[in-house]
């Protein structure tokens, strides 16, 4: 966490303090005996928006799968090192995953709402998690704040399905909202979307990064430019034995990595040199 | 390959017909299609040869007696040829394979699919599947030799015949266990694992994701695994008819003999009903209301697979 330089007057949000939500330490996941990642440390901020970029098979999908136990589901899957979520050890043995993943919760590369309706979709977190509450009201405000509310409040009861691409993500992101997380991971959120439907979603981002704490991986350099306020910058190393392993090579903020990247492997990535 | 390279060479100009006429080809077409033809003209032939027995059957019993009273027994003298013991025996047996056969199969769909290991999943399934090769007439004797005398043991006050349809009822839903098993847990197999990932991330646990997101996509292909397994059970015939009995009593009460449809058809065809007679010509009428059930419950399966079918692309 060394490299992790705070100041400079052409940052775009305050972002001066970083104040921890995740703090990763010698994070190595394992499928196996394949070591698919290697050694990652890694702060994300509270409030803040990190993107994670890098080449394929970086390992930067199951890093954000570590931070919601998602891996847990992948037989074999095996995490080494330190998550501190807050303080507490995320995969501490008194932890529970589901506790975690309402707490922390997730969007997918391709939009994957449930087979029901519109409604149904958003009121299915609060239900299994017993959340007290008017269920309107809670379905309403999910869906103001995933800016889908006036699009959709005249066909709550039409199936999910019936959305459009951009839409249904917008309904998994208000969905993922409605169990009131912590923490939004996203994973490559607008790779399946058209431009107009990506800007909608990035603009939605920023509006959540207000409330939210934001942790997206994407392939897209320039998104990763436009909304995080830090970037992590990962790629593949192979070793000596061939195997590649996951690295982080370089973690700072978006500005900085995308004018001034400390590391040539940096460099060479954003400005399309490789990858 | 020289020679190929050669042909293909710039300059070299060739038509583009066929070189040499491919007989191969239109003789598999017509095998394939005889192949598929055979199974549609049997069908054709099956209610072809239904058809005309039964009509002269409602020529001689009218349709009002046949759908109007409650007493059967073609066989005897007098006859007589109120169809509803049979049908409601038929339907009881049927309910009671139901009621044994949905719970279970769709818990070993849900096990087989949700929560076991790929490992435990490859032996239990053929396994399963097993089970659906067992012959009927073991179930059937099984039923007889087996579960009767239990079920008199430890429910004396059923006062159970030594034939019943209860019996009968409880193995032809063991009987149909796999074909819900199987045909369930390919449905939701069938289901992305996105859906499973999406109510993950929201904070369900495993039980909640298979019965409220799993299930419910896969609600088409279930739906279609119970009209087939309840479409086997109106026409069993081999359990029924020796655990089930032959006595054709109009009764809802489970604990009686009873002889379904089925039963029916098996011991008036094995008997020595004189071709032509009121008794063969029944045989006839009776296979073409069963033959009706169960192509209504088809087409009825296949209209509610369409309605609740989930495209995911």
């Amino acid at each position: 966490m060394q490299n992790v330089s705070v100041r400079g007057p052409e940052v775009p949000r305050n972002i001066e303090a970083l104040d921890p939500v995740f703090t990763v330490s010698d994070l190595s996941v394992f499928y196996g005996a394949y070591e698919a990642v290697r050694g990652v440390d890694l702060t994300i901020g509270n409030r803040e928006i990190t993107a994670m970029i890098g080449p394929s098979g970086c390992g930067k999908s199951t890093v954000l799968r570590c931070f919601n136990r998602m891996n847990d589901l992948i037989p074999g899957a095996r995490p080494a090192g330190k998550i501190f979520f807050h303080d507490e050890d995320l995969y501490g043995d008194h932890v529970d995953p589901i506790e975690v993943r309402r707490r922390i919760g997730m969007v997918f590369q391709k939009p994957n709402p449930f087979p029901k309706s519109i409604y149904d979709n958003i009121a299915y977190g609060p239900k299994v998690n017993g959340m007290k509450g008017k269920m309107d009201s809670i379905v309403e405000e999910a869906l103001i704040k995933a800016a889908l509310w006036d699009e959709v409040k005249d066909k709550l009861k039409q199936n999910a399905l019936s959305l459009s691409g951009g839409q249904q993500q917008r309904l998994c992101i208000a969905r993922a909202i409605a169990v009131k997380p912590e923490v939004i991971l996203m994973d490559e959120p607008c790779s399946a979307l058209d431009p107009i439907a990506t800007t909608k979603i990035e603009d939605l981002m920023q509006e959540l990064a207000r409330d939210y704490t934001i942790v997206i991986v994407t392939h897209n350099m320039q998104q990763a430019a436009r909304v995080s306020d830090r970037t992590a910058f990962f790629t593949a190393e192979v070793d000596d034995a061939g195997e590649r392993h996951g690295r982080l090579v370089e973690f700072d903020e978006t500005s900085r990595i995308f004018t001034n990247p400390s590391d040539k492997r940096t460099e060479d990535y954003i400005t399309g040199r490789f990858g | 390959m020289a020679a190929q390279d050669q042909a293909t060479a710039p300059g070299t100009s060739r038509s583009l017909a066929r070189s040499r006429p491919r007989y191969g080809e239109s003789v598999i077409k017509v095998v394939l299609m005889a192949a598929a033809m055979i199974s549609v003209a049997t069908t054709i032939g099956i209610v072809a040869a239904l058809l005309e027995p039964t009509i002269e059957f409602f020529s001689e019993i009218s349709f009002g007696e046949f759908f109007g009273s409650t007493t059967w027994g073609p066989l005897f003298n007098p006859a007589h040829f109120g169809v509803w013991p049979i049908i409601v025996a038929t339907l009881e047996i049927t309910l009671i394979a139901v009621v044994v056969a949905v719970p279970l199969g769709l818990a070993a769909a849900i096990y087989l699919s949700e929560y076991a290991t790929p490992r435990v999943r490859k032996i239990f399934k053929p396994v399963l599947e097993v089970l659906a090769g067992v012959p009927t007439v073991v179930f059937g004797f099984f039923a007889l030799a087996f579960v009767t005398p239990l079920l008199r043991d430890w429910f004396p006050f059923l006062d159970l015949e030594a034939k019943n349809a209860l019996a009968a009822g409880l193995l032809v839903g063991v009987m149909i266990v796999p074909i819900v098993a199987s045909l369930s847990e390919d449905s939701m197999a069938a289901v992305p694992n996105g859906l499973r990932e999406g109510s993950y991330a929201l904070g369900a646990s495993k039980m909640l994701t298979s019965v409220r997101v799993v299930v419910p996509a896969a609600f088409s292909g279930i739906v279609a695994a119970v009209i087939l397994a309840i479409s086997r059970a109106i026409g069993e015939t081999m359990i029924v008819a020796i655990a089930g009995g032959f006595k054709a009593v109009f009764t809802f009460n489970p604990t009686n003999e009873m002889s379904t449809m089925a039963a029916f058809i098996a011991q008036a065809g094995s008997g020595d009903a004189s071709v032509g007679s009121i008794a063969y010509k029944t045989i006839f009428a009776v296979g073409s209301l069963l033959f009706i059930m169960t192509f209504v419950m088809n087409w009825f399966s296949a209209r509610l697979v369409q309605k609740y079918r989930e495209v995911y692309d």
